[in-house]
C-alpha cells in the first residue's frame, strides 16, 4: 500500500533522533511491523528506509528515526506539513502473548518495543521495560515508558545513572517471574543476549539493509532454523535461539 | 527509428508482437526483483510479461547476508540465485503463474550446460518462453562464465534450443566481454531474442573492517547510460532486443526504445516502489503518443 502523508508533528527526542507523526486511520498494525519511507523524490538515495512503528494510537502513527547516514539525514530535514511517501505496513510483526514479559531495548531498538509496550499496556499485560543506551541523552520516550511499564530500568554505558548494558542488567535479574523476553537492538546486543541462554523464550526484533521490504527481492536474509528467511516478510521478529548470525 | 513503428492495425500504441507472442505492452518486469510475480498482482497483470526469478536445476538457499547494499543512485546485490529449484517450481509455482493475466518467461540459470538443458526440458511448454541467464555475477561457477565466452554461450543456446520450441531469449552480461560478439553467437545458435544488461560487477568497502563489505552486481539508475550503450551496440543483431538497466521512468524506457530495444524491462526501481511499472507504462504511452501523433 502506497500512501503520501503529511507530517503533522515533528519532534526531536535527542540531538540525533527525531519522530515524525502522521494521521493514518484504518490500519491495524502489529508490533515489529514497519513502513518503508521514501527519502526524497530523487534517485539518490535510491532505496526507501525501513522504519518501525514506534506508536499507533488514536489513528496517529509515530515513526522514530535515528540519523545514521545520508538517507536519514535528508529525512531529518523534513518539516511539518510536508508530504512523505510511505509503503506498508510491512512485515509480519507479532501478536503479544498474555504473559508477564521483559522488553529489552538497546539504542534506537526502543522504537518498536515502545509500540509493543503500548499494546501490553492497552491489554493490561504486565511487563518490565529494560532500556540501555550509550549516554543518558540518548534515552528517549522515558516518561511514556515509565508511565506504561510496571517496572522500568534505564542503563547507560557512559554517563550518569545506572551503568552497564541491557545484557549485563538482564543477567543480574531474577527472571523466575517472567515468561517471555522481547529484545531489539544492535546485532552485537542480540548476539550477547543469545550467548546468555536465558531460561525463557526470547523474541528478537531484527534489522538489516532492506531492499523492497515486502518479500520481492530476497535481499534481507537471516539464517533461521537452518534456512534463509526474509527479515521483511517472515519477520522481523524471530525466536533468538534459532537465529544464526552470520555477519 | 521509423515513425509509426509503434502503431499496430488497431492503433494500440504499446501492444507488440514479439517472438510470435502478443504482449499487451512493451514494459516488462525484469528477472529477480519481483519474485515469481505472485504478489502485487495489479502490477504483474498490467505489464507485457514477467521474467521470473532465476530457476536452477537444484534448489539454492542463496548467499549469506548482507545481500544488498545501497550505492549512489543504485544498489549492489549479492542474492546468489536463491530459488526452490525446477521441480518445486514446476509442481507448485507454475499452476499459480497460469492464473496471471500476463506472459511468463522463465529465467533459467545453471552451472553446467546439462542443467540449463534439464530445466528447459522439465518446464516444457507450460510457460510462454525462456530467458537463459548466462550472466549472473553472483555465483562462483557457471552462469556468467557462459556469458563471457561466445563459444560457450552458443553451445548453451544450441542445446537449450533443441529442447524447446518456445521463444528463447538470452540474457547477456556487460562484464568483461563484448555483448555484440556474444549476442551474434547466441542468435546464430538459435536465440529468438536478446535481453541486456544484467548487473555490473561492483564492490562496496567496509572501512572499519578494511575489507569488502559486499561484491555483487550493481543495478539502478547508476548503470543506465552503460546499459543504453550496450543496447545500442547490439541493436542490429537481427532479433528483438529487450533493454534494461536502471529504468525508473517512461523517459528512460523511451530512451531504450530509441537505442534499439523492442521492449524494456524494469528492475531495481520496483524495490523503491512496487507500483512503478504502472507509472512507467503510463509515461511511456505519452512519449510514444507524441511521436506517433502525425502518423495517425
Amino acid at each position: 500500500m502506497i500512501r503520501s502523508l503529511s507530517i503533522i508533528k515533528k519532534t526531536w527526542f535527542s540531538k540525533n533522533t527525531f519522530g515524525l507523526e502522521f494521521s493514518l486511520p484504518g490500519i491495524k498494525p502489529r508490533p515489529g511491523q514497519f513502513f518503508q519511507v521514501r527519502v526524497n523524490d530523487s534517485m539518490d538515495p535510491f532505496l526507501n528506509r525501513p522504519i518501525s512503528i514506534a506508536s499507533y494510537s488514536g489513528n496517529r502513527l509515530l515513526l522514530i528515526i535515528k540519523i545514521i547516514g545520508k538517507g536519514t539525514n535528508i529525512l531529518s530535514k523534513r518539516r511539518e506539513r510536508e508530504q512523505v511517501t510511505l509503503f506498508g505496513p510491512y512485515g509480519k510483526g507479532i501478536v503479544p502473548k498474555r504473559q508477564k514479559s521483559i522488553l529489552l531495548a538497546g539504542g534506537i531498538g526502543v522504537a518498536p518495543l515502545h509500540f509493543l509496550a503500548q499494546m501490553h499496556y492497552k491489554r493490561k499485560i504486565p511487563f518490565t521495560f529494560l532500556y540501555g543506551a550509550k549516554t543518558y541523552d540518548e534515552i528517549i520516550l522515558k516518561a511514556s515508558i515509565k508511565h506504561m511499564a510496571n517496572r522500568s530500568i534505564f542503563v547507560t554505558e557512559y554517563g550518569s545513572g545506572r551503568r552497564g548494558t541491557v545484557v549485563s542488567a538482564v543477567k543480574g535479574m531474577d527472571l523466575s517471574d517472567y515468561a517471555i523476553v522481547y529484545a531489539c537492538g544492535p546485532q552485537a546486543m542480540l548476539i550477547a543476549l543469545q550467548q546468555l541462554h536465558l531460561p525463557l523464550p526470547v523474541y528478537a526484533f531484527c534489522e538489516d539493509f532492506l531492499g523492497c521490504g515486502c518479500g520481492l527481492c530476497l535481499g534481507c536474509a537471516i539464517m533461521y532454523n537452518g534456512t534463509y528467511k526474509r527479515i521483511c516478510e517472515d519477520g522481523p521478529v524471530f525466536e533468538l535461539e534459532r537465529i544464526h548470525f552470520e555477519n | 527509428m521509423k515513425t509509426g513503428q509503434y502503431l499496430n492495425s488497431k492503433g494500440y500504441i504499446l501492444k507488440i508482437k514479439l517472438f510470435g507472442t502478443h504482449l499487451k505492452n512493451r514494459v516488462l518486469l525484469a528477472s529477480g526483483v519481483f519474485g515469481f510475480g505472485l504478489k502485487f498482482k495489479r502490477v504483474t497483470n498490467s505489464v507485457g510479461a514477467i521474467f521470473t526469478k532465476g530457476i536452477t536445476a537444484q534448489p539454492r538457499k542463496g548467499n549469506p547476508p548482507p545481500r544488498i547494499y545501497e550505492t549512489s543512485s543504485g544498489m549492489i546485490n549479492w542474492v546468489g540465485l536463491e530459488n526452490p529449484g525446477v521441480e518445486y517450481f514446476c509442481t507448485n509455482i507454475i499452476p499459480q503463474l497460469k492464473k496471471l493475466k500476463t506472459r511468463i518467461f522463465v529465467n533459467i540459470a545453471g552451472f553446467t550446460m546439462d542443467e540449463y538443458e534439464h530445466s528447459v526440458e522439465r518446464i516444457g511448454d507450460t510457460v510462454d518462453g525462456f530467458e537463459l541467464n548466462i550472466s549472473c555475477p553472483n555465483v562462483k561457477e557457471g552462469g556468467i562464465a557462459f556469458g563471457q565466452n561466445a563459444k560457450m554461450a552458443s553451445m548453451v543456446v544450441a542445446r537449450a534450443r533443441k529442447k524447446t520450441r518456445l521463444p528463447l531469449i538470452v540474457k547477456l552480461t556487460p562484464n568483461f566481454c563484448d555483448p555484440l560478439v556474444i549476442a551474434k553467437a547466441c542468435v546464430e545458435a538459435g536465440a529468438d531474442g536478446i535481453s541486456l544488461i544484467n548487473t555490473v560487477y561492483a564492490t562496496a568497502y567496509d572501512i572499519k573492517k578494511r575489507k569488502p563489505l559486499i561484491t555483487g552486481g550493481l543495478s539502478g539508475p547508476a548503470i543506465k547510460p552503460f546499459a543504453l550503450y550496450c543496447v545500442n551496440r547490439v541493436r542490429n543483431v537481427g532479433v528483438p532486443i529487450i533493454g534494461m538497466g536502471g529504468i525508473v521512468s517512461g523517459q528512460d524506457a523511451y530512451e531504450f526504445l530509441l537505442a534499439g530495444a523492442s521492449a524494456v524491462a524494469v528492475g531495481s526501481v520496483v524495490l523503491r516502489d512496487p507500483y512503478a511499472p504502472l507509472r512507467i507504462i503510463k509515461e511511456l504511452k505519452k512519449f510514444i503518443y507524441q511521436e506517433t501523433k502525425h502518423a495517425r
